[in-house]
């Protein structure tokens, strides 16, 4: 049990700072709140780090600490942080923007459960535990558009989650046990199995934005402030990714999942960028971005147990996900959600429109930015399990995406018409970009600080 | 030793991070770095020249682990073939550089990115590790496609995203190709002299990856049909753009084709060879006739790139299916000399189309005439340029697609029928000379002024390797001739 503990000190140390967190917010003390936040995510992210290499399972096999639990850690951790900085940026001197800090940790709880877990019923807490925190970032706000938002989010998620629940019921009766291990025999059951699995990605695939259960996402995070809708296209997604990569691990193949998988990346890609390409709005434009990034994420799922290059292709990608990502929502904050706004930025501010472009570019699949060597590796993982159609979607798909993201560079270097956008640019979110920033730039020449001893 | 090549890649890029840290510095400093930057660069490549290289393989190579675990590193060497393009990529940078100098248009950031641009290009060329010569190979396309979008013509934008869209679909089966490639290597490498050594695909899995790759190179270089982007990037781009263009970047299709088609799918290449013969055929052709419909200049010598650069296919396709390693060697010979040539005589034809047009603002042919005796220097190189373009003896393209024929006739004397389109291109040059430079003065034009002295420091050099090219081919042609004798494909 002592050894269980020490396996556990970076949830522990997430639980006692979201306590502490919410007791400072119930003195209304909101910078200690965030400087609490931000030094138990670091404490957090070092005992991660003491943990790599590791490969066990807790409370009876039902919580991992393996390759993707760990290293899911250490992309989720800070980029939980880098959304705090995000926030504080944007939410400053703002009626309990503490609470944000404190839910946006605790969710994160919720994510490192649902990213380790070895048991269904934790991916259920797990979903319920991001869900509910994520309602109430949602509604921050406080005015119509985030009401209305998170009102549809909620209700969208309750029925994902109660069709969850009640399909991977299926499984349990199936192989007799809650535990992924427990689920190598149900491939003699294709009914039962067909049936949990379908459960299973309604619910995590709506926590992963995929289509056709993406719905929620666009109004969500465009309703939700920029800082909690960067938040969430990184975090919770990432957490329902990696997940899905533990499930399976162990569920075999005869219930078909790579198929279901291949055709929800197809559909999520191709959907996610023709979508992208007529918005205006810039954070419903990287909404659907984001959806159609989730679609990435999958040729790397389809690929477990079939290629070395699979979990290092998500784990690579996830943290060149979340960097870019999160710096082009923080690039947001600072031009403004409307394409219109952004006219002309690059010109007025050489320095954030060249961080833009990078971000965008990284997004796109261009080297040698990060995100390169990310779909690289997860092309890479596809073609060796024999999903090379699937890579061709991908590929065209990242001509298409490169349409989508040149539409906003070019607004950034065209003239403008008239001077008028506000740039409102604080240090915390110039901290953030400068941060994913470097990483993006950087982190794709030294790859070979993900790619572990674990594999090969 | 001191690394050399590495220093040559970088030492552009390094000039490009010392303006981004200089934010407020004056047209007049951002031009003095870019010409500092590239003529210390042309320096460095000509102490790599003066290295040497070797028979059988790549010389000075020059690595770094990267990323470990999948066999990826930082790997850079030259052979015959990408040493001449490194020395040519070299030149026409300074010489964009120097030309460009007078242009006070957001100096800075042009000087950026073309010194970007110049790090990718000479990177694609002496890469030896598959993924650094994809990261190269796409970097250029995005300082090209921010030159154009930033410094062309009217329709500057949709020309970039054209140019964008259309190279990056271009460019991602070669991707695919790539990690079809590591894949099948054991143990997993990006390493391209593993991949040259012992081709790691064979049998259908080659024929595939040899028809992706086929389909980025023949959009790069261009190949009939998939060529439409040219034109239109041309048109639109800025002057030292389109020298760039069709200068350094068309190689990277052609030098593509040659170090990565021919030599880790030689196989498949052999068994296809027909057909990308044909390709260099009708490309040849077509580019001939399409460049006779034009009446903008510039779109005429765009188009008669398309018609050199299927000269190059034709080639390579020769050298793929020959059996006799003479002809191979004579056919690769022809190839790497056609592509050196192209760089400068096209350059240089870009050039003077770029001051003509500074000048007059137009490019239209028919809006001038008997330019030759007011613009006596500019008419005279242009009409030299022009002739070695069409491919008279003497000048640089003659050795080349002597070779080229030579070769074509040995193994394959049916695609000798491109000849005919030396005639079709002869025919539009003298047509373009006699429209602009004789006839009647065109009054309007009565007080251009003449090339200016940095105008002639840009054409000079050009000049004078497109003649010692054509009289004596040899200094060249036996660097390049090490390597394809000793290919052993």
């Amino acid at each position: 049990m002592g050894r269980d503990l020490s396996l556990l000190l970076p949830e522990l140390i997430l639980m006692i700072t979201v306590t502490l967190m919410l007791i400072g917010e119930m003195v209304r003390f909101s910078r200690v709140v965030l400087a609490i936040g931000l030094a138990g995510l670091a404490l957090a992210t070092w005992q991660s780090y003491l943990l790599l290499g590791t490969d066990a399972s807790v409370f009876g096999g039902t919580y991992r600490i393996n390759y993707i639990a760990v290293w899911s850690k250490l992309i989720l951790l800070p980029a939980t942080a880098l959304s705090l900085l995000l926030a504080r940026g944007e939410l400053a001197g703002r009626f309990r923007e503490g609470s944000v800090y404190s839910l946006m940790v605790l969710v994160s709880l919720g994510a490192l459960m649902l990213s380790g877990s070895g048991d269904v019923m934790l991916i259920v807490l797990g979903v319920v535990l991001t869900g509910l925190g994520s309602f109430a970032l949602v509604a921050y706000p406080a005015d119509d558009a985030a009401t209305e938002a998170s009102m549809k989010f909620l209700v969208y998620g309750s029925v994902a989650g109660a069709v969850m629940i009640y399909g991977v019921t299926f499984w349990y009766a199936g192989a007799g046990s809650t535990l992924f291990s427990a689920l190598v025999t149900i491939g003699d059951k294709p009914l039962l199995a067909a049936a949990g699995l379908l459960a299973l990605l309604v619910g995590l695939g709506y926590k992963a934005a995929l289509v056709p259960f993406h719905f929620w996402a666009p109004d969500a995070y465009d309703g939700a402030p920029i800082s909690v809708a960067a938040y969430m296209s990184v975090v919770t997604k990432l957490a329902a990714i990696f997940a899905l990569a533990q499930v399976f691990t162990y569920l075999p193949i005869a219930t078909g999942w790579q198929w279901a998988i291949a055709i929800l990346a197809a559909l999520s890609m191709t959907y996610g960028y023709l979508t992208a390409l007529v918005q205006s709005n810039l954070v419903r434009l990287l909404a659907y971005s984001s959806i159609a990034q989730s679609g990435y994420f999958l040729l790397g799922l389809v690929a477990i147990g079939f290629s070395a290059l699979a979990l290092d292709s998500l784990i690579i990608f996830g943290a060149a996900y979340a960097a870019m990502n999160i710096g082009a929502f923080a690039i947001i904050l600072v031009g403004g959600r409307d394409m219109d706004k952004f006219t002309g930025l690059g010109r007025r501010s050489s320095i954030v429109g060249v961080a833009m472009v990078v971000f965008l570019l990284s997004l796109a699949g261009i080297p040698p930015l990060f995100g390169f060597f990310g779909k690289a590796l997860l092309f890479g993982a596809a073609i060796e399990a024999g999903f090379l159609w699937l890579v061709i979607i991908a590929i065209l798909n990242s001509v298409l995406s490169l349409a989508v993201y040149l539409r906003v560079i070019v607004a950034m270097y065209m003239a403008e018409k008239e001077a008028k956008s506000e740039q409102k640019s604080t240090l915390a979110t110039t901290i953030v970009w400068v941060l994913t920033l470097a990483i993006t730039l950087l982190f794709g020449l030294i790859t070979q600080v993900f790619t572990g001893a674990s594999i090969f | 030793m001191i690394p050399v090549i590495s220093i040559a890649v970088f030492l552009p890029l390094v000039g490009a991070l010392l303006l981004m840290a200089l934010p407020k510095s004056s047209s007049k400093f951002a031009h003095t770095v870019g010409i500092i930057a590239s003529a210390l660069t042309l320096l460095v490549t000509l102490v790599i020249w003066s290295r040497g290289i070797v028979p059988g393989g790549f010389a000075q190579v020059e690595e770094v682990t990267w990323i470990e675990a999948i066999g990826a590193a930082y790997r850079v060497g030259v052979d015959g073939i990408s040493l001449p393009l490194v020395l040519l990529s070299a030149l026409l940078f300074l010489l964009a550089f120097i030309y460009q100098a007078k242009s006070g248009d957001r100096a800075r950031s042009f000087v950026i990115l073309m010194l970007m641009l110049e790090t990718a290009s000479i990177g694609t060329f002496v890469a030896l590790d598959a993924l650094l010569f994809y990261v190269f190979f796409e970097v250029s396309l995005v300082s090209m496609y921010f030159m154009i979008a930033g410094w062309g013509g009217v329709e500057r934008q949709k020309a970039a995203l054209m140019f964008f869209l259309y190279t990056l679909l271009g460019s991602l089966p070669l991707l695919l190709a790539i990690l079809g490639m590591f894949l099948a290597s054991d143990p997993y490498t990006f390493d391209m002299r593993v991949w040259i050594d012992m081709p790691p695909l064979l049998g259908v899995g080659g024929m595939l990856a040899l028809i992706a790759m086929l389909f980025t190179f023949a959009v790069k270089i261009p190949a009939f049909p998939v060529h439409t982007w040219l034109p239109a990037a041309h048109v639109q781009a800025p002057t030292v753009g389109s020298v760039i263009l069709a200068g350094v970047m068309l190689k990277f299709g052609t030098y593509g084709l040659v170090r990565f088609a021919l030599q880790m799918t030689p196989e498949a290449f052999a068994d296809a060879g027909t057909v990308v013969l044909a390709v260099g055929v009708v490309g040849a052709i077509y580019g001939a006739f399409v460049a006779l419909a034009q009446s903008d200049l510039k779109r005429m010598i765009a188009y008669t790139s398309v018609n050199h650069m299927g000269y190059v296919v034709i080639a390579v396709a020769i050298a793929a299916m020959a059996t006799d390693p003479k002809m191979r060697s004579i056919a690769l010979d022809g190839a790497t000399l056609q592509m050196i040539s192209h760089g400068l005589v096209t350059g240089a034809l870009f050039f003077l189309v770029g001051m003509l047009k500074d000048r007059a603002h137009t490019r239209e042919m028919d809006q001038f005439g008997g330019l030759l005796k007011v613009v006596p220097i500019m008419g005279w190189t242009y009409i030299l340029m022009a002739f070695a373009s069409l491919g008279l003896p003497g000048l640089a393209h003659f050795p080349a697609e002597f070779q080229i024929f030579l070769a074509t006739l040995n193994v394959s004397p049916w695609a000798v029928i491109s000849i005919l389109a030396i005639v079709v291109v002869a025919a539009l040059y003298l047509r373009s000379i006699s429209a602009v430079f004789l006839g009647e003065t065109n009054e309007k034009w009565s007080k251009m002024a003449d090339l200016d002295r940095r105008e002639i420091i840009v054409l000079v050099p050009l000049i004078v390797l497109t003649i010692a090219i054509g009289v004596a081919p040899s200094w060249l042609l036996n660097l390049i001739n090490i390597t394809t004798t000793s290919m052993g494909l």
